[in-house]
């Protein structure tokens, strides 16, 4: 018994002793952790320059939150590439305000919470995010990027992104395309007061936004217009034709994904409803050309986009296909790539413009890019940053599929501002 | 006798003072990446426990935890911001707890009726109900694009960045640190009320009922009652679970509430092995930070390469997902009882081999009244 109890006794004593040692050294070792005291908080490099979070003397590091895993993994693999190159050749140029530029790629596969770690792994070493993919992933990170002032092109340009100062919907967005869109069948496809056009469209913000405008100018224009809500998992239109077939419709709208396009064209070329069909940018994409909807998606399709189509003629962009294809000759030539060092490039143009006014905290580039009020990259319109309630740019490209041009579209029509849309814009 | 177990239990507490202790330091070292792995772990177990709770012990499939999920979660956002009553941040918190009891209770009149895999696809219905009216009531969830969260106050103390400034052992208190103890806390708060229940008459009425409907009401237990009050309770915890995940997340959108949310928690449930409170703890963390940590960490690994690099086969989060299925196959296939049936049956082993040193009975000493309740849990 005294034997046990001693035991007892010592035993309690070695716990306790245990515990009070890995306190005393774990309080201890507190001191040495990286997080006490000030962190880089900023300051001024040797060269005068502020910095702040993922600037130092040497390198800028910009960050992009993609998807190479999920749904949407080409237009991921386009974006990382083009923005990959555009930094490249950046670095060979001697950098920006002396520094080298570093992507930080990380791939959250279009999951939410992993694309919010993702975040908070490299937000604090990154001073701008000139890509972020996935509308539910943007909105998740609106307030995070709010708070931390952290220049963002999202790859999604929903209106209701507009109006915050750190984030920037480049070009127009989904209802300006689809204004154009009404202009371009009432213009060019013959449609008259009382005509009906059919809307299908994705549940959702980039659904809902694009119906806004497709309904507020069929108004104007005086035709009727019939929605079809579907979601991103439906990829056989079959039920919605038929619909559409019976409503009558002269025209039809379609604001979803390019499997969605492909068989809304396809089923609606094959049951005879062979009417104009009008997209907007994100429901196409090269592949489609490869598929038995081919001739279908030549003869009636029309894409309504704020880039010109890659196999365009503009100087700039046929440099770019040109290197692009040097460095990724296995890739596809796609309007993600466009669109990819379409972003990069005002990114650079943004920092450059930072360095020149003494400073390269994230404060700075925002100021920098909100002072834009002409940029211009020479791969499609100039666009104005000024106005954060505005989108950037009104003109629209018209282009229509063609299997044997680069990116599998050529321009119908060159870029222009429908009439309407500067009312729009006042009455919204 | 009594000395042994009187040894035993003060063992016992230091490991419990040494654990907490232990929990309690991560703020101060590591950096907001680390602590939001850890703040969605522990919302993930508080869920996790409310499932393991109904479908574990009680035996009712449930898919629709994602949809307690998001009342609890979309109940706080609500009820204390604007638009919205505005109600002060802690009492919403409450609230939303209770609100997501309460849808739990409006369908435990379902859970009543049907059984199994039948009541499996009822509650999947939640989830796709549940999901378009978060889509749709924009007024009330922000539709597509969700709400932000508001900061959880609790006298005059904020859950949130700055008010009041707060530095710790010169380590400066932001949201992540702060919300890491208050997660501590509401799960310290899981984690004993749910092994009172779960170990006192009502935990053995559920196993009951789980094991046979028939011997329990002979018993005279419930049935009605009993399968209904289950469901509540989860849905309590999975409310809780949402308060929390959504403060984490500082914003909420609908598209994380989904269907593969329900998948994963059941997957915790599974992995940790059913019916008990570690086992869903220990399963929630392996669900929940596992593919996070190896898809941040998985381009050291060899083969793998960056992330959009033209060459290599395997990007990091490819090479991650492979990781981590087979790391659920292993555990699946090594042990069927999840990774708290592991755990068990290494202390058991320990146990066995103890008594030969010297000094002790020689007869082996009974096991705890503890240890026996939740070995019998366990059998399936």
């Amino acid at each position: 018994m005294n034997l046990t109890h001693h035991r007892h006794r010592n035993r309690r004593r070695t716990t306790g002793a245990v515990l009070a040692g890995t306190l005393a050294l774990l309080l201890a070792a507190t001191g040495c952790s990286s997080k006490a005291g000030g962190g880089n908080g900023g300051g001024a490099a040797a060269d005068g320059v502020r910095t702040g979070p993922g600037v130092d003397a040497r390198t800028i590091k910009l960050g992009a939150l993609t998807d190479l895993t999920g749904p949407y993994a080409t237009l991921g693999k386009s974006l990382v590439q083009a923005q990959q190159m555009w930094a490249d050749e950046t670095n060979a140029k001697g950098g920006i305000c002396d520094r080298t530029v570093e992507i930080v790629v990380k791939d959250h596969g279009y999951d939410v919470q992993k694309a919010v770690t993702a975040y908070a792994d490299i937000s604090p070493d990154v001073v701008a995010l000139p890509q972020v993919i996935g509308s539910p992933v943007v909105a998740a990170l609106l307030d995070d990027i709010e708070r931390d002032r952290m220049l963002t092109f999202p790859q999604a340009w929903a209106a209701s992104l507009l109006g915050k100062d750190a984030v920037q919907v480049l070009g127009t967005t989904y209802d300006v395309d689809m204004i154009a869109a009404v202009d371009f069948l009432t213009r060019d496809k013959g449609l008259k007061k009382g005509d009906t056009i059919g809307h299908v469209y994705f549940e959702g913000d980039y659904g809902a936004n694009a119906l806004e405008g497709s309904t507020w100018a069929a108004r104007k224009a005086g035709l009727k217009v019939t929605g079809q809500k579907i979601q991103a998992t439906d990829t056989d239109l079959s039920a919605q034709v038929s619909a559409l077939h019976k409503e009558g419709v002269k025209a039809v709208l379609i604001s979803a994904g390019p499997a969605q396009t492909a068989s809304l064209v396809g089923v609606a070329a094959s049951r005879g409803l062979r009417v104009p069909v009008v997209s907007s940018a994100p429901g196409f994409a090269p592949q489609l050309m490869k598929t038995p909807a081919a001739p279908a998606l030549a003869a009636m399709l029309h894409i309504v986009s704020a880039a010109p189509a890659v196999s365009s003629d503009l100087p700039g962009v046929q440099r770019m296909v040109a290197s692009y294809q040097k460095k990724y000759p296995d890739s596809p030539v796609d309007s993600g790539v466009l669109s990819g060092y379409n972003a990069a490039q005002l990114i650079g143009a943004d920092l450059k413009k930072a360095c020149e006014a003494g400073g390269l905290t994230r404060e700075d580039v925002v100021k920098a890019h909100r002072s834009q009020k002409n940029a211009d990259t020479g791969l499609g319109t100039a666009q104005n940053f000024s106005d954060i309630d505005r989108p950037a740019s009104t003109e629209t490209y018209v282009l229509r599929p063609d299997a044997k041009a680069v990116g599998g579209v050529v321009n119908a029509e060159d870029a222009h501002t429908a009439p309407g849309v500067e009312d729009y814009l006042a009455t919204r | 006798m009594s000395d042994r177990l009187l040894d035993g239990l003060t063992s016992r507490r230091a490991g419990i003072a040494l654990l907490a202790v232990t929990l309690c330091l991560p703020p101060f070292y590591l950096d907001a990446f680390w602590l939001r792995i850890g703040l969605f772990s522990m919302a993930a177990a508080i869920g996790a426990v409310g499932l393991a709770l109904l479908t574990g012990t009680a035996g009712q499939l449930s898919l629709g935890h994602a949809f307690f999920l998001a009342v609890g979660a979309y109940g706080y956002v609500w009820l204390a911001g604007e638009p919205g009553p505005g109600l002060p941040p802690g009492l919403a918190a409450l609230l939303a707890v209770l609100l997501a009891g309460a849808a739990g209770g409006l369908f435990s009149p379902v859970a009543g009726r049907v059984r199994g895999i039948y009541l499996g696809i009822a509650t999947l219905a939640l989830v796709f109900l549940g999901h378009h009216v978060l889509l749709t009531a924009d007024s009330v969830t922000g539709g597509f694009n969700g709400r932000s969260v508001p900061p959880l106050t609790l006298g005059g103390f904020t859950f949130g960045a700055g008010d009041p400034e707060l530095t710790v052992l010169g380590v400066p208190f932001g949201a992540e640190e702060r919300l890491w103890f208050l997660g501590l806390a509401l799960f310290a708060f899981t984690w004993f009320t749910a092994r009172g229940l779960l170990r006192g008459r009502p935990g053995r009425a559920l196993a009951a009922l789980r094991d046979s409907e028939t011997a329990a009401g002979v018993m005279g237990v419930d049935v009605a009652r009993h399968r209904s009050a289950a469901f509540v309770v989860s849905s309590l915890y999975a409310g809780l679970a949402g308060v929390l995940l959504a403060l984490a997340f500082r914003r909420v959108v609908p598209d994380y509430f989904s269907l593969a949310l329900s998948v994963d928690y059941l997957a915790m449930i599974v992995i940790g092995g059913l019916g008990s409170v570690a086992g869903a703890t220990a399963g929630a963390v392996f669900v929940t930070a596992l593919p996070l940590l190896m898809t941040r960490y998985a381009d050291q690994l060899p083969l793998v390469t960056a992330p959009g690099s033209a060459e290599g086969f395997v990007g990091p989060t490819e090479a991650a997902r492979y990781l981590y299925g087979a790391a659920i196959v292993l555990v699946l296939l090594y042990a069927p009882d999840g990774l708290h049936g592991i755990v068990r049956r290494a202390r058991d082993r320990v146990r066995l081999r103890r008594p030969r040193t010297p000094g002790t009975d020689p007869v082996t000493s009974p096991p705890q009244p503890a240890a026996a309740a939740r070995s019998k849990e366990h059998t399936p």
